[in-house]
């Protein structure tokens, strides 16, 4: 057996599953803190992505095959035919952007119903933008797609070892967001997301603008995923519209964090592995059992597994436990009663 | 305390639900530091004039004031900052959070509640939440819950979402309550607990409470004055001695079998 050949897979997939990560501390943010039931996933996942490999992409290489056919990413762009070439990070923040935008926007709207039109809103969204990027064909050259996402320093280190470079990336960035997602949720931001998703009315009735916070964490959320679609289009370096097929851009997710434990960020890290795993992992099975549809189904077995052992996920819901105050007076104690 | 203007004013207030008129005309005054009680048979609409007054519901017509101000048509979060909170009928717990996170949540102006302070300030959150569990912890040692305050509130039973549901309005520091059927389903003892606790906050927070109740020893020893609604208005109102031989009430209360046949 090659073992610099299964470290090389072993760090494609951790690649995968922490890009998958970010998506599930995004979806946390939404359903396990908030209760928001975003089934749109993807839709910010192809916005995020897309943003950020438009943005990104360099001026057309004559030399290069792809772009002496297809005349660069941009080439339907009046203005921008050129490429912008933005600085990678740059293309991250602009993803997260353009994604808060849209969140902005559809929540501003829709929050203030009834939980369901959200949902319905979202995956309006999701189709929209698939449909729009296949059909926009001078966005991102329709269902050509986009290619050559240019790679952050990647003239630093050969093509073939490249991923050594990108999983320190895609792990910096992960701390990062975990580290921002936790503190915002065990702070008292997080304590009102977690009061709405319980109730709503007497989440009002404490004085808090329960939409208010239900759009924030919209937007937060939706923000998050934008830097997953981001960081996964300079992975995979080619999107077209069937990237985003609603099975692997948003169903997976949201397995992701019910069998690592809705309202646990931990859990959903934990949660992206595990699926992202079983995914990964069920390929290699012979015949048969490595059909897409089979491994899928493995997916929904493990789904029900959890749900049947442990409805909360693998870690649960994070609780936070005080300490008793000692007792005050020395002849409470003496009593023996506390 | 004579001459101050009433805190609540209900003026002449009407809600419709499609076809049924739950509160008709009402009009009421609630005097300021008093312990107000509001009585009557089910369905007099004593609920959804709380529901009217605290900004869950808008009246069809007519007009609420709090200190002086219109609150008929804001929203809830809006009537609490103006210093008005409401309690629930049947308990609205928060039930996957512990029982000291349901009342952590409600002291207004929280830094932590903005995102960016969770990042960039951190410390500050942190001293404020620190202040804000101790105090909680206080509230929660005032109504026998503390050996409770990890538990979730989900768990607690029925009297104890009762206590749960007060100490919410403890934390808040309002100058005015709304409670809901506070003695609803909970035994003597802590009856007694909730009157004194409610009696207390009165007298050293100089709290206003407006109080539906159906327990007549309890209104009779706790409320003055007392205001009756009946079919959406109100019938009669003076002090709890008064109130209690007041033939309206009666008829309204037995359905109009005082007199009976004879």
């Amino acid at each position: 057996m090659d073992i610099g050949g299964v470290i090389d897979y072993l760090v494609g997939f951790a690649i995968m599953a922490m890009i998958y990560a970010i998506f599930t501390l995004g979806l946390n943010v939404h359903w396990g803190f908030t209760g928001l039931f975003n089934i749109g996933i993807a839709g910010f996942f192809a916005l995020g992505a897309y943003t950020a490999a438009l943005l990104t992409s360099p001026p057309p290489d004559p030399e290069q095959f792809e772009d002496f056919v297809f005349g660069g990413n941009l080439a339907h762009h009046d203005v921008l035919a050129w490429g912008i070439d933005a600085w990678f990070f740059l293309g991250i923040a602009a993803a997260a952007a353009v994604c808060g935008l849209v969140a902005l926007i559809i929540g501003s709207i829709t929050l203030r119903l009834n939980d369901d039109y959200l949902s319905i809103a979202t995956l309006g969204i999701a189709e929209s933008v698939r449909l729009f990027f296949l059909n926009e064909k001078w966005a991102a050259n329709g269902s050509k797609g986009l290619y050559r996402i240019p790679k952050f320093l990647g003239d630093l280190i050969p093509a073939e070892n490249y991923d050594y470079l990108y999983i320190v990336v895609v792990l910096i960035v992960l701390l990062i967001l975990f580290v921002a997602v936790q503190r915002a949720a065990r702070s008292p931001w997080g304590r009102v997301l977690r009061a709405i998703r319980e109730d709503e009315v007497t989440t009002a009735a404490s004085g808090k603008n329960v939409s208010h916070f239900k759009l924030q964490s919209f937007v937060f959320g939706a923000m998050i995923m934008g830097v997953g679609g981001a960081l996964f289009a300079h992975h995979v370096r080619f999107l077209s519209p069937l990237t985003f097929d609603p099975l692997l851009a948003t169903f997976v997710i949201w397995a992701m964090l019910m069998v690592g434990g809705s309202g646990n960020n931990v859990g959903a890290v934990l949660g992206a592995f595990v699926v992202w795993g079983v995914w990964a992992g069920t390929q290699f099975l012979p015949g048969v059992f490595s059909d897409p549809s089979f491994r899928l189904l493995m997916i929904g077995v493990l789904i029900v597994t959890i749900m049947l052992l442990r409805p909360g996920g693998l870690l649960g819901e994070w609780r936070r436990i005080v300490a008793r105050r000692p007792a005050p007076a020395a002849g409470r104690d003496a009593t023996g009663s506390d | 305390m004579t001459d101050s203007s009433p805190i609540l004013q209900v003026r002449n207030v009407t809600k419709d639900f499609g076809g049924v008129r739950a509160v008709d005309r009402c009009t009421l005054d609630v005097m300021p530091g008093t312990i107000t009680g509001l009585i009557g048979p089910n369905g007099a609409g004593k609920t959804t004039l709380f529901n009217l007054a605290a900004g869950d519901l808008s009246p069809t017509s007519g007009q609420i004031l709090f200190d002086g101000r219109v609150i008929s048509g804001l929203r809830p979060h809006q009537t609490f900052a103006r210093g008005l909170m409401r309690t629930f009928q049947i308990p609205r717990e928060l039930r996957r959070m512990t029982v000291l996170e349901n009342l952590m949540l409600v002291p207004a102006r929280q830094s932590g509640e903005r995102l960016w302070s969770t990042w960039l300030t951190p410390w500050k959150v942190a001293r404020q939440e620190r202040q804000i569990q101790a105090r909680a912890i206080d509230v929660l040692e005032l109504v026998n819950l503390a050996h409770l305050a990890n538990d979730l509130a989900g768990n607690l039973s029925g009297g104890q979402k009762k206590l749960l549901e007060l100490a919410r309005t403890l934390m808040a520091q309002p100058k005015m309550v709304l409670l809901d059927e506070p003695g609803a389903g909970i035994n003597r003892t802590l009856l007694r607990d909730l009157s004194a606790n409610i009696v207390r906050a009165s007298v050293e927070r100089d709290v206003t409470f407006f109080i539906i109740e159906h327990d007549m020893r309890f209104v009779m020893a706790m409320c003055d004055p007392v205001i009756v609604m009946a079919n959406g208005g109100v019938i009669a109102e003076g002090p709890p001695t008064t109130i209690q031989r007041d033939p309206r009430v009666l008829e309204a209360y037995l359905g109009g079998y005082v007199n009976g046949p004879a």
